[in-house]
């Protein structure tokens, strides 16, 4: 199934991955555009191999496989908790350099206990590299998504504030600018006179009445896109955020936090001394925290360099917990040669009816060889 | 050897790049038959005159193909990867002005920058289930100025092959990525600009290709032209 251009070594990392309790899938190279261009954006869509069927069906080359093996899960119906592995080649678009790479990975699907399940990911994909590179000085890089918005909601900030501050997490330019915008106020633009007093009385359904009968002059169909609640809503809370302003205290804690990077070993104790400075209640999130710092050591990957980074994510929004990259230290322009996290979201975004909690990695072989090869 | 300069094969850009090149000492010999397209500039045997559409003058100058064009800086970038890697602007010619921008429907009045944008995009897929449509022939504009310098990443770009601002009012499209030189038609069409939503401010540009096999005669002869503007 992996073809002579797989590295020498995928057939024992095929075994590895296999005998950690996980059905080996094989996933169709060709597979439907949409459903990665909806969970990872537009931005996808100049780095995937795209075409189209005599149906007008997008269709693109695999690239990636965690998408597809949740797709899978769902349309077999198959029963949780249960482990995927896959290794076979993704496709992307790169100015320089090849466009086909050899991925392997595992999805664990519906682990109810979190924490272990997070530990038994990163244990697995740090196996995976000690299986080439046994020798390769590794640095692992750990953030949490949700102790970040745990942090935010103990801000008191407003909840417009938080989905904007959490949309942006592990990005650390649009951060930096979304707080530069909020230590400003901000307010809504030309609005007409017969509006005004609605927005200032906070009556929606008023409101949308009178937005209402304008989409009807635009011609604008009020069923088809946004609706007059929904920009009566926003318009109403759009007001009233103009009034509130990020306190200096909260905007100094915030960045206080962000600039957190110890060993997890000693994180916990960190993120405890960080909330009871502040007198913040960091609630289940930091409890999730500890109870994964425990798993971890429990899974025997201690001696294993660990590092949890606050201002470490990914802005996509179905990442929902712990996200990891791992990095040699000799090659840091290789970039990450594994990447995992949990997305908890993605499995109901994708379609699913119950929600089924997920984490999972991917490794890149190529890069994984590179080390291997310099490491010998 | 000879240089190809490509130019618009009608309309008013036609014109005025003719206008261009006359002041610039470059007369112009038009084909007598109308299909032709080349021509030949009089006294002059080393300059190739090729008339192709707007957009093609972008490509072909993108190949190296021919070694300078006029065409709009809007059509450059939306063509060209990578453009400034591969072209050079020589020279703002002073017409054919266009901006391409995004545009809303008026009527969402809680819209007037691009971080609302962001904030009703993203809303949008959590409540109808689905990524909010911008209408545009400008795929690769919209795509930088949305996710490179925005960060907004949950959109969807349906291409519009005509009569773009009609998009939200039939129903095909939430808002549009569009050029415009006077507003009017959006006005028209009850759509408003976003405050930051300016993504270019495009006019017809004297363009030479980097991959040209006569770098010094096309630079010559751009300079040529560039004096000329400079006179007026």
């Amino acid at each position: 199934m992996t073809g002579s251009r797989a590295p020498a070594f995928a057939s024992d990392l095929a075994a590895l991955i296999s005998a950690r309790d996980a059905e080996l899938v094989d996933i169709p190279v060709i597979q439907p555009a949409d459903q990665f261009l909806d969970m990872a954006g537009e931005d996808l869509r100049r780095r995937i191999f795209l075409t189209e069927n005599e149906n007008g069906q997008s269709l693109c080359l695999r690239p990636e496989f965690t998408i597809p093996v949740c797709r899978n899960h769902i349309e077999l119906n198959a029963a949780t908790p249960k482990r995927y592995a896959y290794l076979g080649e993704v496709f992307r678009q790169r100015r320089e350099g090849g466009n086909e790479f050899f991925q392997a990975g595992i999805e664990d699907l519906g682990d109810a206990n979190r924490a272990r399940a997070d530990a038994r990911s990163l244990a697995d994909a740090i196996a995976s590299i000690r299986l080439v590179a046994p020798k390769a000085e590794l640095e692992t890089l750990l953030g949490d998504q949700a102790i970040f918005e745990a942090v935010l909601a103990a801000l008191g900030l407003p909840r417009g504030w938080q989905k904007k501050l959490a949309r942006a997490f592990g990005n650390p330019g649009q951060l930096k600018s979304l707080l530069a915008d909020l230590s400003s106020s901000q307010k809504n633009g030309f609005l007409p006179d017969r509006l005004t007093a609605l927005v200032a009385d906070s009556d929606e359904a008023g409101l949308a009445a009178a937005l209402e009968e304008d989409m009807q002059v635009a011609g604008l169909s009020p069923g088809a896109g946004r609706s007059p609640h929904e920009i009566a809503r926003r318009l109403i809370e759009k007001a009233n955020l103009a009034s509130v302003k990020l306190p200096a205290q909260a905007f100094a804690a915030l960045e206080t936090f962000l600039a957190i990077r110890v060993p997890l070993q000693t994180a916990s104790t960190h993120l405890r001394n960080f909330s009871r400075a502040n007198e913040f209640d960091l609630g289940p999130a930091l409890d999730q925290f500890e109870a994964r710092v425990v798993a971890v050591r429990e899974a025997g990957i201690e001696q294993e360099n660990i590092v949890y980074d606050a201002a470490f994510g990914r802005p996509l929004d179905y990442y929902t917990g712990l996200v990891y990259e791992t990095r040699a230290l000799a090659n840091p322009d290789l970039g990450a040669i594994v990447g995992g996290g949990r997305y908890d979201r993605l499995l109901t975004m994708l379609g699913a009816v119950d929600s089924i909690p997920g984490v999972g990695f991917s490794i890149w072989l190529d890069r994984l060889e590179k080390i291997a090869g310099d490491a010998r | 050897m000879t240089i190809t300069l490509a130019l618009p094969s009608k309309g008013r850009l036609k014109e005025q790049a003719l206008e261009v090149l006359e002041k610039a000492g470059l007369k112009v010999i038009l084909p007598k038959d109308q299909r032709n397209y080349r021509a030949q500039v009089e006294g002059d045997s080393k300059i190739d005159i090729l008339f192709l559409s707007a957009s093609e003058i972008a490509r072909e100058l993108g190949y190296g193909s021919v070694d300078l064009g006029v065409t709009g800086e809007d059509l450059i970038r939306e063509t060209l990867s990578a453009a400034d890697e591969r072209v050079q602007i020589e020279a703002r010619l002073g017409f054919g002005h266009a901006d391409v921008v995004v545009a809303v429907p008026e009527v969402w009045y809680d819209v007037s920058t691009m971080a609302d944008l962001d904030d009703v995009a993203a809303e949008y897929r959590q409540r109808h289930g689905r990524r909010l449509r911008i209408a545009t022939k400008y795929w690769r504009l919209t795509q930088q100025f949305f996710s490179q310098m925005h960060g907004i990443q949950v959109y969807r770009i349906v291409e519009s092959l005509g009569a773009t601002e009609g998009a939200p009012a039939s129903g095909s499209a939430d808002i549009i990525v569009d050029i415009t030189s006077t507003g009017s038609t959006l006005q028209a069409n009850h759509l408003k600009v976003l405050e930051d939503g300016i993504i270019l401010k495009s006019e017809a540009c004297l363009v030479s290709s980097r991959r040209s096999a006569d770098p010094a005669g096309v630079a010559a002869l751009a300079q040529r032209i560039q004096a000329a503007m400079a006179h007026g």
